[in-house]
């Protein structure tokens, strides 16, 4: 039995996790749920060593765990597999999964001997294994998370803690996920399951542990509880009555899109865009166009070439072929990129001067080469008031700012510059419930106010409750969904239908 | 740290610190040569300040490190690692070495200005060449910049020993530069000129130019994030070549300061070693320009006065690359400890660092 | 004549290719180490010293090695342990070590102009290898340290690629979060490639002061550290590419006393500058930083 006693951790001033209890049985799935922020990644860190508790204790079997260390977490039995790739890319899978428990030899042929212990424990699952000497690199996200599995379960653990890993995969492969999480249970291992999806917790779990801001909310049964009761357990009862675990409130009026805008060109021309790299097509002739006032969401696994999508509209990509075209001037296109601590922010710069890597405002506030300071920070200090981003001050450091505030600051600064298109991708990723609506609000008020987005994003709530036309990308290529397609299901089939597996 | 106040007056602490540990160390390393560390430490004062003479001797050995850390300064503030500050320093002489014989006839504020513009030159090509290599080839700047100090020295050698030699050929050194050419001393015997003053104009000028205009932020942001800066169009290649040629510039200038002011013909040698010795200028003073000034004293102290330091202790004047190397160590090993905590600094620990950041929780996850 | 050239590329290659082996085995567990130099110099010069002081090649040797380590030691406390920048650290270690060789070097033996010399160490010839024609006194009548630096060749490549610890390494220069959250222990590893690189480098500086020439001049590595770290790049981080950039580069330094004993009309600056411009031109070509291990570079902090 794995189990938490009064596990209490702060980070500064913050309280992440508050005399948190916890048991997961043998031959039990239990998933862990709550919002993001309510301390589910805090928690396993510490189970799986990463971290160490400031008060309490974790055990297995009654043996007490030594924390702060993953590889004494992994000595005691307890493998975790994370929502962030921790393969290493240049290197063969086989390569990979000998330095997990597979190899322990000292020349070649135990490299093969470790891919057939792989091959056998995976038949065993019911995966399949890329190609015998492919590296990482070229393998679909689906491939790597079954790797990274596989690699866990090399070491044979006692528990595998799994870190959001059905958001990778699409819908097709979700079935064959849980044919491996249900052998994983008969064989007696502990699975903890950690997820802000409500209705997949219900339909996978044996048992769910609800935690909020720090503290276990509730400990349920699948059989005795719905995605509504647990979502209100997630974010609290007078929260909940505002919001559902579908999506953003429907009290939220939906703007109908009247903009006072010509119709007749739209803001956002792709015309046969092809990026082939590598002898691979990247990007597979994307035609869309986006009018003032729509919102085109894109529906995809991550992997089908969004992230290079994105990067040839932001202009540091140059496409083999084909182009895009914005209605008005360079900056009128703004984009908010998938990682915010990587191309989004300089975390070493002040919130001021991380507005002004927005090309408009730099165009704004440095009229002839010379940056106006004082006209920069008064700027700020007004997008910090209207965007309720909570900061130490314009002159305060962006890595101060908490991942929700980022994400703010993020996207005030995208839509300060007065853009007339939006490009974002994955932009509620990690932010909590309450921070997302006000996210999606934003975005509605702005294509009322005429202005074109085009949402990339792997949510599929969130791409059907805003999207007012909806296209599906699968290996470069991208699909237009009708109307009467638009429901999850369908959607996922046409994702996985074309998907890697 | 950061924009704040006590941010920066940590920093100034930390930098003192250092300074003051590397005293300690070196105190040592004299007690194990069998020199006392109180003596030498007063020869060394002596020698930066003890007479008036010593003391603008002192604030003339220290111009070329204002000129050489600046160049650092700004080539640091873009992550564009300049090693080769010296090899532009020679270069920019050479440039005006070669044309300061020719000057004599010309107005003297005029030869002066092409002078400074031949070093500008000349140190804007060797730097530049090597942000080219870097921006369009790949090559790693700091392989790059060493190699071309060492062929700079070549060059400099070839020049005096062959087109530029002075005439009678006895010795290795260059044709004299016209009277024009020079920059006169004031105050004598003292060797002040204006030179110096120079130096503190382009101080003042990297300073506005770094923090108040457009190329300077974007060349900030992209020594802090390039991934960030490539993702909204900062123009990484034009910048890259742009800092690194006026790094070397600001260089040139300076080795077209020493020809004109103080040697006024080229030898085999125009530096000591100034453009590695300009690193710790350059970290001391946190890489800010207005700071580069009295960092750089304090650094021409040290080598006006390792002179006096040889003839009274005997110990090699050598011993200052010994405190500059130090003191680069300490500092950067500082700035880690403070910004991660002891603990973590030598037992690795990110989450304790995470944690003496006081980083919100939200921003751990995902 | 060939035979001349020969014999002095396989020695100038030497040193290079012994430190280039060194900062190849750092390079892939993500270290860039700049301060090749620097331990190559406190090689050359502890080396020397000890051979001096007490009469014995070997004492010497080790005392090379020694102070290498003992220097690597010092940055690896830095750059792994405090996760400073890397160029920086390496450029400090870089001219710590100019300072204090030509501190100590004065203190003990005095700026007299007369060097001090030792007995170098002989070269051995490989018995009836070493009479074959045209090759065979350049290839198999060398020091013992030029065998050993050919030999390692293969070795490191066979270390690298094929065995498990070989796997660890470079696991740790391509993802270090990864391999510590699989208990390969980045630290420990980085650790052992510099201490590795010391003991190299060390070699390579001895191999200057004890076997090619017999005594020491201030600053005498004269840059052949940082050709090693071009010969890295050039040799695409992998053992016999190094060793191929190694003999290149020795050539060329090679050509720098054999075009002067033409008698040429190009100046000898010209050929004193060779090897570095050479070194531009090459990774002007070649520099691309395609192949180099995913983490190079970059500090790297464990939780």
């Amino acid at each position: 039995m794995l189990a938490a006693t009064a596990i209490t951790r702060r980070f500064g001033r913050t309280l992440a996790l508050d005399r948190v209890d916890f048991q997961a049985y043998p031959g039990e799935i239990h998933a862990l749920v709550g919002e993001n922020g309510a301390g589910k990644s805090t928690l396993i860190n510490i189970f799986a060593g990463r971290l160490k508790p400031d008060r309490g204790a974790v055990t297995l079997d009654g043996a007490a765990l030594a924390g702060g260390s993953a590889h004494a977490a992994l000595q005691a039995g307890i493998a975790a597999v994370y929502q962030s790739p921790m393969l290493f890319e240049r290197m063969s899978w086989e390569e990979n999964l000998a330095l997990g428990g597979f190899g322990a030899g000292t020349s070649r042929s135990d490299l093969a001997g470790a891919a057939d212990r792989a091959r056998i424990l995976a038949t065993r699952l019911g995966f399949s294994l890329p190609p015998a000497g492919a590296t990482v690199e070229r393998c679909s996200v689906g491939e790597r998370v079954r790797l990274e599995i596989l690699r866990a379960l090399s070491f044979d653990p006692r528990v595998l803690i799994l870190d959001e890993p059905t958001g990778v995969l699409a819908p097709a492969e979700l079935d064959a996920f849980l044919y491996t999480l249900r052998r994983l249970r008969t064989e007696g291992r502990i699975v903890v399951i950690v997820t802000h999806k409500l209705a997949e917790a219900i339909a996978v779990a044996d048992r769910i542990t609800v935690l909020r801001q720090g503290r276990v909310a509730a400990v349920r049964l699948p059989t005795e509880t719905n995605a509504a009761e647990l979502a209100r357990l997630m974010i609290g009862d007078v929260a909940a009555s505002a919001m559902t675990a579908d999506g953003p409130s429907p009290i939220v009026k939906r703007v109908a899109a009247t903009p006072n805008v010509e119709h007749d060109a739209p803001a956002l021309v792709v015309k046969n865009l092809i990026l082939v790299n590598d002898g691979r097509r990247l990007l597979d002739d994307i035609c869309v166009s986006v009018a003032a006032g729509e919102i085109a969401g894109v529906a995809g696994v991550d992997g089908n070439g969004q992230r290079e999508l994105v990067e040839v509209m932001a202009g540091i990509r140059t496409p083999t072929s084909g182009g895009l075209r914005v209605a008005a001037d360079r900056n009128a296109m703004a984009v908010i990129a998938q990682n915010r601590d990587l191309d989004g922010l300089i975390l070493d710069l002040t919130l001021w001067e991380n507005l002004l890597l927005a090309r408009a405002l730099r165009d704004r506030f440095a009229r002839g080469g010379w940056l106006r300071r004082s006209r920069a920070k008064a700027f700020c200090t007004d997008v910090l008031d209207r965007y309720r981003i909570r900061s130490a001050g314009a002159t305060s450091l962006a890595v101060a700012l908490s991942g929700g505030n980022r994400q703010r600051l993020a996207v005030a600064r995208a839509l300060a510059g007065d853009p007339r298109v939006l490009v974002v991708h994955d932009v509620c990723r990690g932010l909590d419930l309450r921070a997302t609506a006000e996210v999606h609000r934003r975005l509605r008020e702005f294509a009322a106010a005429g202005g074109a987005v085009l949402l990339i994003s792997s949510d599929l709530d969130e791409l059907i409750a805003l999207s007012t036309s909806l296209y599906v990308m699968t290996r470069g290529r991208l699909v237009a969904v009708a109307a009467r397609d638009r429901d999850a299901e369908r959607i996922g089939l046409l994702m996985s239908g074309a998907a890697h597996s | 740290m950061g924009a704040t106040l006590t941010g920066r007056l940590a920093a100034v602490a930390r930098s003192a610190a250092a300074l003051a540990i590397a005293t300690a160390i070196i105190s040592i390393v004299l007690l194990a040569l069998g020199a006392s560390p109180l003596a030498v430490f007063g020869d060394l004062w002596r020698g930066a300040f003890g007479t008036w003479l010593a003391a603008t001797d002192t604030l003339v050995k220290s111009t070329p490190l204002v000129f050489t850390g600046l160049a650092i300064a700004i080539a640091f503030q873009g992550a564009l690692w300049n090693i080769g500050a010296d090899g532009q320093l020679v270069m920019g002489a050479l440039a005006a070495g070669a044309i300061g014989p020719a000057l004599g006839g010309w107005h003297h504020p005029i030869a002066i200005a092409a002078m400074i513009a031949a070093g500008a030159a000349g140190g804007a090509f060797w730097g530049g060449l090597a942000g080219w290599l870097r921006a369009r080839r790949e090559v790693n700047e700091v392989i790059s910049t060493i190699m071309l100090n060492f062929v700079a020295a070549q060059v400099l050698s070839w020049a005096v020993h062959g087109p530029l030699m002075e005439p009678s050929r006895s010795f290795p050194k260059s044709v004299v530069i016209a009277p024009a050419a020079r920059l006169a001393f004031y105050l004598e015997p003292s060797r002040l000129n204006l030179g110096m003053l120079l130096a503190l104009l382009l101080a003042l000028g990297s300073q506005l130019g770094l923090f108040h205009s457009a190329s300077g932020f974007e060349l900030r942001a992209l020594g802090r994030n390039r991934r960030a800066s490539a993702f909204f169009g900062i123009p990484i290649a034009r910048l890259t070549v742009g800092a690194l040629a006026l790094s070397g510039a600001l260089a040139g200038v300076g080795g077209a300061v020493q020809v004109s002011a103080i040697t006024h013909r080229l030898y085999e040698t125009m530096s000591p070693g100034w453009g590695y010795e300009a690193i710790a200028v350059a970290l001391v003073a946190r890489l800010n320009p207005l700071a580069i000034v009295p960092a750089a004293i304090l650094f021409g102290a040290l080598d006006n006065g390792s002179q006096a330091m040889q003839r009274a202790d005997a110990v090699s004047p050598v011993l200052v690359n010994v405190i500059q190397g130090m003191v680069i160590i300490i500092l950067i090993a500082f700035d880690a400890a403070a910004a991660r905590g002891m603990r973590a600094a030598f037992f690795g620990d990110a989450d304790a660092a995470a944690t003496a950041n006081g980083e919100a929780l939200e921003a751990r996850d995902v | 004549m060939f035979e001349a050239l020969l014999a002095s590329t396989v020695a100038m290659a030497t040193p290079i290719l012994l430190a280039a082996l060194g900062e190849l085995i750092v390079e892939r567990s993500g270290v860039l180490n700049i301060g090749i130099e620097g331990a190559m110099l406190v090689g050359a010069f502890c080396g020397l010293a000890a051979t001096w002081f007490s009469g014995s090649i070997v004492l010497g040797l080790l005392a090379a090695c020694a102070a290498a380590v003992a220097l690597n030691a010092l940055l690896a406390l830095l750059v792994v342990n405090f996760a400073v920048n890397q160029v920086v650290a390496g450029t400090a270690i870089d001219i710590l070590a100019l300072g204090l060789t030509g501190v100590f070097y004065r203190q003990w033996f005095g700026v007299t102009g007369r060097a001090i010399t030792i007995a170098p160490m002989r070269p051995i010839a490989l018995g009836p290898l070493a009479r074959i024609p045209w090759i065979g006194s350049a290839l198999f009548a060398q020091s013992a340290l030029v065998y050993l630096a050919f030999a390692l060749v293969p070795i490191v490549a066979l270390v690298i690629s094929r065995t498990r610890y070989g796997l660890e390494l470079r696991a740790a220069g391509e993802r270090p979060e990864a391999a510590d959250a699989l208990g390969l222990g980045v630290y420990r590893l980085r650790w052992q490639a510099l201490m590795i690189a010391g003991v190299l480098s060390g070699l390579a500086g001895a191999y200057l002061t004890m076997a090619y020439s017999n005594t020491f001049i201030e600053g005498i590595s004269a840059g052949r550290g940082y050709v090693a770290l071009s010969v890295v790049i050039v040799g695409r981080w992998n053992a016999w590419g190094v060793c191929a950039a190694a003999l290149l580069f020795g050539a060329a330094i090679a050509l720098q006393f054999g075009l002067q004993a033409f008698g040429t009309a190009i100046p000898y600056q010209f050929f004193l500058a060779l090897p570095y411009a050479l070194t531009l031109v090459v990774l002007a070509f070649m520099g691309g930083q395609a192949d180099a291990p995913s983490a190079l570079g970059e500090p790297y902090l464990r939780s």
